[in-house]
């Protein structure tokens, strides 16, 4: 029974879109602050080349793997983010835009160690090492009368999503945080913000930071789903690509990019006669929002909105959790 | 490295078992498709991968008009009733990936042909084979395709044959001793087409005079071409895709390059010729396919698909056009549409005669078969000797 | 041989630098950093190839046709992308950059729809005008590239500098308001401003077409994201800065091959924006950002 209702298909592209989601909320974190980062797309493929060749190359288990990307990911973004974060508005996405590049042309360069261009295939999978393991441990998933496949991509959907509900919910702590509260006076008036005392520069390169480790992970999350990299996917587009879910859905709150993320990687599945159309629908998307509704389809006052009506109804749910947001 | 080897060991064989049970468990899947194997024609789904959007769609149209047609034809001998189902790629992995599984698992498709990358077969190759479904590759000429898994073919000539092929003819022909390689850095397919070139040239005893690269977007060659012409190579291996090949030929011959040119596997194509006009003479490519060929298969093939989209075929349309035609042998061999057997009656063709020529499986599902070497002279592709 | 890859260089480098100018000329005037440039800059391209090889017109035809469509397209971009985030309060300074990375994802995928994913070649019977200088082959469209661009740099900068319209919209890039107040017509300026750097944009790309005989809908993003590097290296809506920062770019991309690596030539752009952002803010060429 619970065999008819599981669809690799469906739970694949539901992997997706919560892989999409983390590097939306990726980017918002750092343009929490005010910052934009283009560099995003670059650190998602620091994360996945670190994490696929610690696994391949010295028998890593993946979640070490994963977390050494995620912490290398960290790590570059401080190196980056000091310098870098001096510059403002438009400089620093330039900056950040040329360094997600070079990341790129050095992964198809640094041959000896990526393969450049051709790839690394042979990733482990998570999914097959869960499986692999619970085996080990003597379980079949045949008693829970499902399929191999089934059980593989069900066990990587529950894990991510039980890692996107995670991330999610500290970044909506922090945001109610001190930390929350210096990002947000930054992102209103830096000066004003320095001179109460806040110190910007630790905030700012905290933000970057966090952003950095948050596609670092997504990166390596995306690896081992995949099992298969290429300097191709952490290209331009990519970062481009990560920018619409946050412009879409919207930069002033975290639902913003979740449902950016969530809506256009549904989106071409679910109309995927239209596929051939997609860029340019998603170059008109960003015009028109930019136009009409620069601040994203999501935004306080469209939560509050939500909020009223439902307290209205007397349903209890989200009490005090949207407040902040 | 001991611990390494009994890991590969404990991943491959837990991958084996892995795909002996998921092949089974899905046979359910494929049988509902066409029972009716008895007297009336094999009816089965064949899914399709192919890159139909974004900056490579030339080749996905490409393969799927030559699907198409093959498909109207097939279905018209009645022995086999082939449905297609097209799914677009973009020319992405993980959107290869999510094609393929709607393809498997909503679709319950018999087999799957495509996807045109070599990088998207790597993705979705080993998720086939897992879930027992057969897969053709009709494009993907990169190392190692067929031996992702049991359930994984292709009718494309790897590189590996068809670029010593083509050298081996133009170093006897012009003596070449000294050769400067060019390639585009940035692109899975010209990239793994210059690792072959690279290693047939040192093979092959030549000296290398220079290894130079180019990237994606980039129209001017001059910088590269004008530091290989002082080198005085007597060849120009060049790994390029056709887009890129043609220009670089034009550029060559316009700072006085004269040197013939042996190109990899994405350089082949009539629109060489169209783009660089007179600056294609001299180019050497080894090919599955000829389209001036003296069969009167093909051409029947070439006057059929000129007639239907107004163009003259290229190896593209060509190999997908004789896949569909392989899977229909194959299926009809089978009896029924079933994946297992499908698979197993794919293993089995031997001596098929397409418009490619004679085309056999080895055991590991890769394509055994004599590249043409062919080469451009007045503007037109000829048999090279 | 170095002389050849001099000229080579000088020609890459000259293109660049038409790219860039019409780049600093939109900064610096309305500070904004159009990302759509690229794309404009290769329809510009297409358009030529369409006049000249696909119609079989005259080479004047084509740069005529080029100009005046991409213009079109400057002004477009300006009313539906760029006007309407001007007239809103409180919209943030990233807005703008985001707007036009929209324009130019949605021209890039048009172009493979109206176009076709293929290179285009470009059959103009002026591109096979050569001459002999001992065993170099120079082209005349190389020269006639060099001599375009630095006619247009010193145009630009005497119509910024000494006639009244340019002061106008210097005073424009000044301060707006200001401006305004003083009765200059700032809307107008603006999108002057952006039609006429649009339509450098076109120039540039007919000759780029014509120099290596390639059009496809990707130089775009290539030539845009190039274009930005120099407008950094010459310093942001400087001129002179623009051109130069071209001619070194084009050098260093073309020497780059003769003395290093040829897979790393993409990486110099890129790495040029990098360091100078973080050692010389203001470009090679700038003084202190003012504002």
């Amino acid at each position: 029974m619970l065999a008819e209702l599981i669809n690799p298909y469906h739970f694949q592209v539901a992997s997706f879109i919560l892989i999409n989601i983390i590097l939306g909320i990726s980017v918002y974190i750092t343009l929490s602050t005010g910052q934009l980062s283009l560099a995003n797309a670059g650190f998602m493929g620091i994360g996945a080349y670190t994490s696929a060749l610690l696994t391949i190359h010295f028998d890593l288990p993946i979640v070490l793997g994963i977390i050494a990307g995620a912490l290398v990911a960290a790590l570059l973004g401080i190196l980056i983010g000091i310098p870098t974060l001096r510059l403002q508005g438009v400089y620093l996405a330039i900056v950040t835009l040329g360094f997600g590049e070079v990341i790129r042309v050095v992964f198809i360069n640094w041959e000896s160690l990526t393969k450049g261009s051709v790839g690394i295939s042979g990733i482990p999978h998570i999914g097959r090492e869960i499986l692999r393991v619970l085996k080990g441990f003597g379980f079949d998933p045949k008693v829970i009368g499902l399929q191999n496949n089934q059980f593989i991509f069900l066990s990587i959907f529950l894990l991510l999503f039980i890692i996107t509900i995670g991330v999610i919910w500290f970044f909506r702590r922090q945001h109610r945080s001190r930390v929350g509260r210096a990002f947000a006076a930054i992102k209103l008036d830096e000066k004003a913000a320095e001179s109460m005392g806040i110190n910007i520069t630790y905030y700012k390169v905290l933000a970057f930071a966090q952003g950095a480790l948050l596609s670092g992970f997504a990166g390596a999350l995306y690896a081992h789903v995949l099992a298969y990299i290429s300097p191709a996917d952490f290209a331009y587009h990519r970062a481009v690509e990560i920018l619409i879910f946050v412009v879409f859905g919207g930069s002033e709150v975290i639902w913003g990019p979740i449902f950016g993320a969530f809506f256009l990687t549904l989106m071409p599945e679910v109309l995927r006669f239209i596929s051939e159309y997609r860029y340019m629908i998603y170059g008109l998307i960003i015009i028109i929002l930019m136009a009409v509704r620069p601040q994203g389809l999501i935004d306080v006052n469209l939560l509050n909105w939500v909020k009223t009506k439902g307290k209205k109804r007397g349903q209890k749910h989200g009490t005090g959790n949207t407040k902040s947001m | 490295m001991k611990m390494k080897k009994l890991f590969q060991f404990s991943v491959l064989s837990s991958m084996l078992i892995l795909s002996a049970c998921s092949g089974g468990g899905e046979q359910a899947a494929g049988e509902k498709e066409g029972k009716d194997g008895s007297g009336g024609a094999v009816k089965a789904d064949i899914g399709v991968v192919s890159y139909i959007s974004g900056p490579g769609a030339a080749y996905g149209e490409a393969i799927t008009s030559g699907l198409k047609l093959a498909q109207k034809e097939i279905n018209a001998k009645g022995e086999v009733d082939i449905n297609l189902v097209i799914e677009d790629s973009a020319g992405k992995q993980d959107q290869a990936l999510t094609a393929a599984q709607k393809l498997i698992n909503s679709e319950n498709v018999t087999a799957i042909i495509g996807p045109t990358l070599s990088t998207e077969m790597n993705v979705v190759g080993p998720e086939a084979d897992l879930s027992g479904v057969p897969i053709m590759g009709t494009s993907t000429t990169a190392d190692g395709i067929p031996q992702i898994g049991d359930y994984v073919f292709r009718n494309s000539i790897p590189e590996a044959l068809a670029i010593p092929a083509s050298m081996k003819k133009a170093i006897e022909k012009y003596d070449a001793k000294k050769v400067a390689i060019l390639y585009g850095n940035d692109d899975v397919f010209t990239k793994s087409g210059f690792d072959t070139m690279k290693e047939a040239a040192e093979d092959m005893g030549l000296e290398v005079l220079t290894i130079e690269q180019f990237q994606k977007g980039q129209s001017d060659y001059n910088a590269q071409l004008t530091k290989i012409k002082g080198l005085n190579p007597d060849l120009i291996l060049c790994s390029a895709l056709y887009n890129e090949g043609a220009v670089i030929m034009d550029q060559a011959r316009k700072m006085g390059i004269d040197v013939p040119f042996v190109g990899g596997n994405g350089f082949n194509s009539p629109e060489v010729i169209e783009i660089a006009g007179d600056a294609a003479d001299g180019l050497i490519v080894a090919t599955p396919w000829y389209g001036e060929k003296e069969d009167p298969k093909v051409k029947e093939f070439v006057s059929n698909f000129e007639k239907e989209y107004g163009k003259k075929p290229d190896q593209f349309a060509a190999q997908a056009y004789d896949a569909l035609y392989i899977m229909a042998e194959a299926l009809k061999n089978a009896g029924e549409a079933d994946r297992d057997a499908l698979r197993d009656a794919l293993a089995e063709v031997k001596d098929f005669k397409g418009i490619l020529g004679n085309f056999s499986f080895d055991e590991e599902g890769d394509v055994v078969m004599d590249p043409t070497v062919l080469v451009i002279e007045d503007g037109a592709f000829k048999i090279f000797e | 041989m170095l002389i050849e890859q001099l000229i080579n260089g000088i020609t890459l480098g000259s293109i660049y630098a038409i790219v860039a100018l019409g780049f600093t000329l939109v900064f610096g005037v309305l500070g904004i950093i159009n990302m759509a440039h690229g794309e404009i800059f290769m329809f510009g391209a297409f358009i030529g190839v369409i006049v000249t090889t696909s119609l079989q017109l005259p080479l004047w035809l084509g740069f005529l046709a080029a100009i005046l469509i991409t213009a079109i397209m400057g002004y477009m971009l300006e009313r539906f992308a760029l006007r309407p985030l001007r007239s809103k309060q409180g919209v943030s300074h990233l807005a703008p950059l985001i707007s036009t990375i929209g324009v130019s994802i949605l021209l890039e995928n048009l172009s493979h729809h109206l176009f076709g994913a293929g290179n285009h070649p470009f059959r103009a019977s002026f591109a096979e005008i050569n001459f002999q200088i001992g065993s170099i082959t120079i082209y005349l469209v190389q020269i006639v590239i060099f001599v375009i661009s630095v006619i247009l740099m010193m145009g630009l900068s005497f119509w910024l500098g000494k006639t009244k319209a340019g002061k106008a919209l210097r005073a424009t890039a000044e301060n707006l308001e200001t401006a305004s107040l003083l009765g200059v017509d700032t809307k107008r300026m603006i999108t002057m401003t952006v039609i006429i750097a649009s339509a450098m944009g076109g120039i540039a790309g007919i000759l780029v077409g014509m120099a290596f005989n390639s059009v496809t809908p990707q130089m775009g993003l290539s030539m845009g994201l190039k274009g930005l590097a120099i407008i950094i290296l010459g310093g942001m809506g400087n001129v002179k800065g623009a051109m130069a920062g071209g001619l070194i770019l084009g050098l260093a991309e073309t020497f780059i091959v003769v003395y290093g690596d040829s897979g790393y030539r993409d990486a110099i752009a890129f790495l040029a924006i990098i360091v100078i952002l973080l050692i010389r803010p203001q470009g090679l060429f700038g003084q202190k950002i003012s504002t």
